[in-house]
């Protein structure tokens, strides 16, 4: 309002209207005075607006100034880790634990010792005093080293704090240190498959190390597995003293939880300690269980049984001609050792008849058989099994899956698959006919699983196999009180597409306890010799099942099984104590 | 009227003064703060590294092949079979009733019947 009123009386009055100055004298005296009041005031405005904004700018700088900063505020994810907020993790790589938390690989920090050849002196000198300090390396290495054309030349990966000490008492300016950390396993040979191992640039090159390396780099959190530490060292123990005892030339174990498809253990023998370098190719470098694909042999007559049962072409009380060897395609098959007898489904177990196991699989047709196998995984690599070592089952193809295929299939002979699909395959038909994919990895996510097998005959299959035992090949597996079931395997090894006599892979596929199955076990020895204890058998029933009786008789306490004695024997049990 | 302003502008003056001196006591005790916790920082981290370092120890010192070594040297137990763990009921205890005994709590009948039987 008023600046509307000076603007009119500003341009009512005229400087050049001369008639009219002397009226507007005191017009003017009044409109100047309006007028520096007014700039005044806006000049007191602004003041305060200035001010305003300095004490705000002020007001905010206290307020930033008193937050921490500096500090990055992220919450875990579970609260586990809560160290992570304020201090950096000491190492870059996550820690392998075994299903008990125990680690079995860290990483620890570590530095190396690297060069700046363009400002070293006396590379002559240096390269002594180096030597002298590193024995392991020669002079004359050192030498060329340190009279490279470049900035940067390694001298040494991973320096114990001794020797840094050392090298920093030489006093050579070129001569520097970076951090860096190297992958340590702590039990050297006992988990050297599963994990596999790093390179020197921390790299996973094999086992979880591999398939994991992303997991491993992405998070600090420990990775958590379901071997159990004591459980494959009791098993590598066995395993051991198995191979040496039978001179083999290898062994194998992987001990699965059938209800979970967990893989509680898993060795391979020959192994190799991770923490040395091994050169590509080593024998011991190769994980049987997962990436060797071997004729099963008889084992694969549990399958063979479990499918004729699973058909309703045959019951159990079905017996089979086993008093003569038969003929398929001018191929005669004939029993080791045979009975010479007709045989119930039982028996033909018992007494792992290649006779009985041909005439069951050929009431139920090789159509059915291929299609029972195929859904039982035979077919392919497991491909969820987080190691990347896996073998490519060998198998005929549709077309070619003839009469003689089918007959040889049924007792484990013409198809090649790795130990992991059996035990597998196995667990499905003894928990219950469940199908679950391996696993190494411990999680809570669920895992698919598909139904294989009808509940009934998964039930039935377990006193066919508890006979085994009992009164047939698998004798020496028996452990009082833990109900083991299973079945021998005997295979003769092919060598240049020819059988070779007396080179056998022994299998034993046991599961316990028989009445409520919790835990399945493979053993394999590979190539073992007959020995004067054996009575100069080599076949399965002489060292597979003895060297699994003695696994699961140290496991199962480990593992909280109890046992399943009668009260009785117990009493008798404490009494021969006394 | 200007005694009342030379009074503001003065009193302004010497809060802005106290205001920025204020802000210079916090900054300066923040940055010492800041100091210090960089410091308990760089000590925490260099302890999680030692402690890491002695956990790896720890575990290697904890391989079942040293302890069975050990365990071989210093204690001796040998391993556990299946047939020495037992329910507790097969327990024999010392003052346990016999069976007669036991059936005699039961039935008074069934008490003669095995007295009788036992006769």
């Amino acid at each position: 309002m008023l600046s509307i009123g000076i603007s009119k009386n500003n341009k009512a009055y005229d400087f050049r209207d001369k008639h009219s100055l002397n009226i507007s004298n005191i017009m003017f005296e009044e409109t100047y005075n309006t007028a520096a009041l007014e700039i005044c005031r806006k000049r007191m405005n602004l003041a305060i607006v200035l001010f305003g904004l300095i004490y705000l700018i002020i007001s905010i700088r206290i307020f930033i100034v008193c937050l921490p900063h500096g500090i990055e505020i992220s919450l875990p994810e579970d609260g586990l880790y809560e160290r992570e907020i304020l201090v950096k993790a000491p190492i870059s790589r996550a820690d392998i634990v075994d299903r008990n938390g125990i680690v079995i690989a860290t990483s620890l920090p570590t530095v190396d010792l690297y060069a700046n050849p363009k400002k070293i002196q006396d590379a002559k000198d240096a390269a002594e005093k180096l030597s002298l300090v590193f024995p392991e390396i020669k002079y004359e290495d050192l030498y060329t080293k340190l009279t490279k054309k470049s900035t940067f030349v390694m001298i040494k990966h991973d320096l114990s704090p001794a020797k840094q000490s050392e090298v920093n008492a030489l006093g050579i300016p070129a001569l520097e240190f970076q951090t860096s950390e190297k992958r340590v396993y702590l039990h050297d040979n006992l988990f050297a498959h599963v994990l596999g191992y790093t390179n020197i640039d921390n790299i996973g090159q094999a086992g979880i190390e591999k398939y994991m390396h992303k997991r491993l780099t992405e998070s600090t959190k420990p990775l958590e597995l379901t071997i159990d530490m004591g459980v494959q060292d009791t098993i590598r123990q066995e395993l051991l003293a198995a191979v040496e005892k039978f001179s083999a030339a290898g062994a194998a174990a992987v001990l699965m939880d059938v209800n979970t498809g967990e893989v509680i253990s898993m060795v391979s023998l020959p192994d190799y300690n991770p923490n040395i370098s091994i050169p590509l190719g080593d024998k011991a470098l190769f994980n049987f269980p997962t990436l060797g694909t071997y004729e099963p042999g008889s084992v694969f007559k549990t399958f063979n049984t479990a499918l004729g049962l699973e058909s309703g072409k045959v019951k159990v009380t079905d017996k089979f001609d086993a008093t003569k060897p038969i003929t398929i395609q001018r191929r005669k098959i004939s029993d080791y050792r045979g009975e010479n007898r007709w045989l119930t489904v039982g028996e033909v177990l018992i007494h792992s008849s290649n006779i009985g196991s041909v005439q069951l699989v050929s009431r139920v047709g090789r159509k059915d058989q291929r299609k029972f196998l195929e859904n039982l995984g035979f077919f392919e690599p497991i491909k969820q099994l987080e190691i990347p070592e896996k073998g490519q089952p060998i198998f005929q193809s549709k077309n070619n899956w003839s009469d003689i295929t089918m007959a040889t299939v049924s007792y484990g002979h013409g198809i090649s698959v790795t130990p992991m699909h059996v035990i597998t395959a196995f667990s499905a038909l003894m928990n219950g006919g469940i199908y679950r994919t391996p696993t190494l990895i411990k999680s809570d996510m669920p895992r698919p699983s598909k139904r294989v097998l009808s509940e009934h005959v998964s039930k039935m299959m377990r006193p066919l196999l508890r006979d085994v035992i009992l009164y047939g090949s698998g004798k020496k597996a028996e452990v009082n009180g833990y109900e083991v079931a299973g079945k021998t395997g005997t295979a003769q090894k092919v060598v240049n597409g020819k059988y070779i006599e007396k080179c056998v892979t022994n299998s034993f596929l046991s599961v316990f306890p028989a009445s409520n199955p919790r835990y399945a076990l493979l053993v394999i020895i590979d190539e073992p010799k007959a020995i004067k204890e054996t009575y100069g058998f080599n076949t399965s029933g002489w060292n597979a099942a003895p060297t699994a009786g003695k696994i699961i008789s140290e496991i199962a306490p480990q593992l909280g099984l109890k046992a399943n004695f009668d009260i009785n024997t117990q009493r008798a049990h404490i009494k021969a104590m006394r | 009227m200007i005694n009342t302003k030379t009074a503001l502008t003065a009193l302004w003056f010497t809060l802005t003064c106290f205001v920025i001196f204020g802000c210079f006591i916090l900054k300066n005790q923040v940055h010492e703060l800041e100091t210090e916790l960089k410091r308990i920082n760089q000590n925490i981290t260099a302890d999680v590294r030692n402690i890491h370092v002695l956990k790896a120890e720890w575990g290697r010192l904890n391989t079942p092949e040293r302890l069975r070594k050990l365990a071989a040297e210093h204690i001796s137990l040998n391993k556990i079979r299946a047939e020495q763990i037992i329910n507790y009921s097969a327990l024999p205890f010392k003052n346990e009733p016999s069976s007669v005994a036991l059936a005699s709590s039961r039935a008074p009948t069934e008490y003669k019947r095995l007295i009788k039987t036992q006769r």
